[in-house]
């Protein structure tokens, strides 16, 4: 059994290497979401979903053998509503939880300005929940459906295995190769967006930050004038 | 440092951190930003308003007791300080400041709707696409819709707002 401080040392080299390779690779979700949305460009959304897969199948494996350490909490609409609220909010701003970290560890106050806000917002929202007490929380979550709470209690891989005898894994991968699927299509929709301009490979999006003003400097892509126009913290 | 000199492929990168998260998931859980970034706002506000005032709020008496003793805050202190070394060595570290008011209010209400919805949900981007629905959590594929839709309303706003 892993002591506090042992968990804490790992979370943080954990921590450090998603900063470097983060940093290094420019990924953002914020902007594997709207890129692909506003520009039909995949650059950030094709690295999701191989993560999506490998972690998938991990997951579920390590479920499958008794392993890990899964979350344990009610699934209820409040996953979604506050979801949605995230969504706006990281359009809006620019970057999302990690890039916020990312790009302030890179010396960009907009990015703290977003981290300062976040932690507002929580606190105010913490606040709210104390006076209304939803959603269910802690000593409160009972893992059963509660539908005056809108809560559906503990639906994942674990409860899948249990209730069916079928082992996580099988249906990790079948997971897995729907998120392949989904890969394989943004693939194709590259291929045939390029045809028509005699490129044979995907267009490689190299991002040259400009030390003056912090944003590309140059994309080599169709959609680097349009992106210009977005003033984001998230690239 | 050639490693430092040229961009990485988003592609390797994730799935590096992804094989990374699977060690994390045995030890302790998987990769999550939402957590630490609320206990650290209950530290902070702790810090200024006192231990005693803060345990007359119930979230913070019943759900999230302050300390530091809490491995997700690591992770989120982990990246900033990878992120800033990784910087500096690749000379990319430099001051930039949002040039417009109007970054700065999109800024301002985009962190706060971020914080709300974390709170609301008790879970963020990043254990929704890589921590719930991995573990085929149904709160995950609920979050990964209510997700996809916000960045979807969030994206027209912000194309309303820059077209103005």
């Amino acid at each position: 059994m892993i002591t506090v401080y042992g968990q804490c040392a790992a979370a943080f080299v954990f921590g450090t290497t998603v900063g470097v390779l983060v940093q290094r690779s420019r990924w953002c979700n914020t902007a594997a979401l709207r890129d692909a949305m506003l520009f039909k460009s995949y650059r950030n959304t094709k690295a999701l979903l191989v993560a999506m897969m490998i972690l998938t199948v991990g997951f579920t494996a390590m479920i499958s053998i008794g392993n890990g350490n899964p979350m344990r909490f009610d699934v209820g609409i409040n996953q979604f509503i506050g979801l949605f609220l995230f969504g706006i909010g990281m359009v809006f701003a620019g970057a999302c939880t990690v890039s916020s970290w990312v790009k302030t560890g890179e010396g960009n106050i907009g990015a703290l300005w977003a981290l300062l806000f976040l932690i507002v917002g929580l606190f105010v929202s913490s606040l709210v929940w104390s006076f209304s007490f939803w959603p269910l929380a802690g000593p409160s979550m009972t893992g059963h459906a509660n539908a005056a709470a809108l809560q559906l209690g503990f639906a994942d891989a674990l409860t899948l295995q249990r209730d069916t005898g079928v082992p996580a894994v099988v249906f990790g991968v079948i997971q897995a190769g729907a998120l392949y699927a989904l890969y394989r299509r943004i693939l194709r929709r590259e291929r045939a967006a390029l045809a028509p301009q005699g490129q044979e490979t995907p267009i490689s999006i190299e991002y040259a930050v400009s030390p003056s003003v912090g944003r590309p400097a140059t994309v080599a892509n169709p959609v680097s004038s349009a992106r210009d126009t977005l003033s984001t913290l998230g690239e | 440092m050639d490693f430092f000199k040229k961009s990485l492929d988003p592609i390797v990168a994730l799935a590096i951190i992804a094989v990374l998260d699977i060690f994390l998931f045995l030890i302790v859980g998987a990769w999550t930003v939402g957590g630490g970034e609320t206990m650290l706002a209950g530290l902070f506000v702790k810090s200024l308003v006192g231990a005693k005032e803060m345990n007359r709020i119930p979230f913070w008496h019943l759900v999230f007791k302050p300390t530091w003793a809490y491995w997700k805050i690591y992770i989120s202190l982990g990246m900033g300080f990878g992120a800033l070394v990784s910087a500096i060595l690749s000379k990319e570290f430099y001051w930039r400041v949002p040039k417009h008011l109007s970054e700065w209010v999109m800024i301002t209400i985009g962190g706060l709707l971020m914080g709300i919805g974390i709170r609301l949900s008790f879970v963020c981007n990043v254990s929704t696409f890589l921590g719930l629905t991995p573990e085929m959590n149904l709160g995950g594929y609920l979050a990964v819709s209510g997700l996809v839709i916000g960045a979807w309303v969030g994206t027209l706003v912000y194309k309303k707002i820059l077209e103005a």
